[in-house]
């Protein structure tokens, strides 16, 4: 098929879904206990029965729930996702402010997931029952049950109190400069333990799942080949087999974005990181609706573009989903 | 299920004698106790539950009152000391394993029963059944599902009913994809035709001819499924979205977040104990998976 026919269809696919997310959520805060009017007026600190009716007038709630559900498309489609009472400020600036520090976590951790857990899969799938394989089994065991919100806590108390050589709180340093090289040195430092917590739990996954498939594509006749030729046992693996021990990697890493995401969302938690997270976890400390909702349909966007890249890159790792056969 | 059945296909030379080999069920179950993995996961878990269930009344500590000063470190009185209250860990651990894992298994319960309703529909149809069913999972599984969960505890209400519902809405989509790829697999099989042509209904088809069948996959994700539960029910809680009024191991590690540094037996204990409990299901799940999935398990 048409490449950009192909990834015109994934777009209107997509926007399909997030409108679909737009009438859930419209559906919650309705099917919610309790008057949106007067949950306002609480966040507003309490407000009279004349205020109140105001609100109501103000934000359509007298009107019809159809005609309501189209006056809230029609200000999402305008960029407009409510206001946040608490905050006091536009949902859509307090989103946009905060999604580059969780874009930094969650891709610095996927980046750290996939390469550290490619290449202890792979090293361990050379001697299946080795000493390091099973190591590697125990540590994608633990990776995987441990709670990420505790890892982080235990890498926090370790470095905040037993040994402090990594700052364990926040983006960065008050008495930093804020710009040019020192500013990144000083953002890539406090990026390291969160980063390294949220990718802990990826890790596990992925070693497991190269190990299989390495452990299959090493029994293949095209290494056997490839061996035959009389290649260098690094090329063997490192071009050939490893390519087939991608595929499924990919494809896992792009379904659990997600996952990857809500694990930020307990990661700055724990460590203060400034992030869509930590907004989250202010808003429902504050019952603030209008900014859980949109964090929760951003949330859904993220999703749905790293959905569509992780289908372009399988089409570059994998030769036969190129050429449409597959 | 039957006896006829089964000893008709067991003429294998490494099968045990005859008599042990009666059930499938039994089978499996024998294959389980084989895997050393599965056995100590299983140990644990049966630990974990009798210490909840007959620990609180042994331990005689109410995990709600005052044992001693707050942060006292564990000591010979307070074996794992207390939290910011002065509130017994250890109490609060064995009562706290109660809530912990019965939104587990209820939730898993949760997850498997909707992804299982909607992935054998899906699959056993086809057709537009199915193209409906495959864009309601897959718009589910674009929201991320602790986030989901968050949303809806927070607007729902923070009650231990509220939180296992929510785990169970937001997990079902992995079970459902499941479930409908081995219905799709199965459904054009012989022994299915055959049933159709005794004039079996749909309804008779699916529960008690293809569900069987599709079951050892099912059984496994059934497994993982209550150990994510307890992850997702220790992130909520943590989040502060537990229920404040019943004693949980994620509610403790939440509320004693903030002195990790000052106290780290407060945070390092209920967190080890979720590690732990999710780490013998998962050891389960390994088990389950080579008892019932012979042919896995040589991969090592």
């Amino acid at each position: 098929m048409n490449l950009a026919l192909h990834i015109l269809r994934q777009v209107a696919n997509a926007v399909g879904l997030l409108i679909a997310v737009l009438v859930l959520n419209f559906c919650l805060i309705h099917a919610a206990p309790g008057d949106p009017a007067l949950v306002i007026a609480g966040e507003m600190g309490g407000a009279s029965a004349d205020v109140i009716a105001a609100l109501r007038v103000k934000y359509g709630l007298d009107k019809s729930l159809l005609e309501q559900l189209f006056t809230y498309l029609g200000s999402v489609a305008t960029g407009d996702f409510g206001y946040s009472y608490y905050f006091n400020a536009p949902v859509t600036g307090l989103i946009a402010q905060r999604i580059p520090a969780t874009l930094y976590l969650v891709l610095s951790a996927l980046a750290i997931s996939v390469v550290i857990g490619t290449l202890l899969g792979v090293v361990s799938a050379r001697k299946p029952n080795g000493l390091f394989s099973q190591g590697v089994t125990i540590i994608s065991l633990a990776g995987y049950a441990a709670p990420v919100f505790w890892t982080g806590l235990m890498l926090l108390l370790l470095f905040g109190s037993v040994w402090p050589i990594l700052p364990v709180t926040g983006m960065t340093d008050v008495a930093r400069p804020k710009v040019g090289f020192a500013h990144v040195v000083d953002i890539l430092q406090h990026l390291v333990l969160p980063a390294t917590t949220l990718a802990l739990v990826f890790i596990a996954q992925y070693s497991r799942l190269a190990r299989v498939n390495m452990i299959d594509a090493l029994t293949a006749d095209y290494v056997r080949t490839a061996r035959a030729k009389g290649l260098p046992e690094f090329i063997v693996i490192g071009k050939h087999a490893l390519r087939n021990t991608l595929i499924p990697i990919v494809t896992v890493a792009g379904l659990q974005f997600g996952h990857l995401f809500a694990g930020a969302v307990l990661v700055e938690t724990v460590f203060s990181w400034p992030g869509m997270g930590r907004l989250v976890f202010e808003s429902i400390l504050r019952r603030d609706y209008p900014t859980l909702l949109a964090v929760l349909f951003f949330s859904a966007v993220l999703v749905m573009a790293a959905n569509i890249i992780t289908d372009l890159v399988y089409r570059l790792v994998d030769p036969r989903i190129r050429s449409g056969a597959r | 299920m039957t006896t006829i059945e089964s000893t008709a296909i067991k003429p294998d030379k490494t099968a045990l004698p005859v008599s042990a080999a009666a059930s499938p069920t039994m089978a499996a179950l024998r294959q389980f106790a084989r895997s050393p993995a599965g056995v100590v996961g299983a140990v644990v878990l049966l630990f974990l539950m009798l210490a909840t269930l007959f620990g609180p009344s042994i331990y005689g500590v109410d995990p709600l009152d005052i044992a001693g000063a707050p942060f006292t470190p564990p000591d010979a009185d307070t074996w794992l000391g207390t939290d910011y209250l002065g509130r017994d860990i250890l109490a609060g651990l064995l009562q706290g394993g109660r809530a912990t894992l019965t939104v587990g298994g209820v939730a898993a319960i949760i997850t498997i029963v909707i992804g299982v309703t909607i992935g054998s529909l899906a699959g056993f149809f086809g057709g537009p059944i199915d193209t409906a069913l495959t864009k309601i999972t897959e718009f589910f599984q674009i929201l991320p599902p602790l986030l989901f969960a968050m949303v809806l505890v927070t607007l729902f209400g923070q009650t231990l009913t509220t939180v296992t519902i929510a785990i169970g809405v937001v997990s079902w989509p992995s079970a459902a994809r499941l479930t409908r790829a081995e219905f799709l697999r199965l459904r054009n099989l012989d022994f299915v035709k055959a049933s159709r042509a005794a004039g079996a209904g749909n309804g008779h088809l699916i529960l008690l001819v293809v569900l069987p069948n599709a079951l050892p996959p099912i059984i496994v994700s059934a497994t993982l499924a209550i150990g994510v539960a307890i992850l997702f029910e220790g992130g909520l809680s943590f989040l502060g979205l537990g229920d404040p009024n019943t004693m949980s191991w994620g509610l403790m590690l939440g509320q004693n977040r903030n002195y990790v540094l000052n106290a780290w037996w407060t945070v390092a204990f209920p967190g080890a104990a979720i590690f732990i409990a999710v780490l013998a299901i998962s050891l389960i799940g390994d088990g389950v998976n080579d008892a019932i999935n012979p042919r896995l398990r040589k991969r090592g």
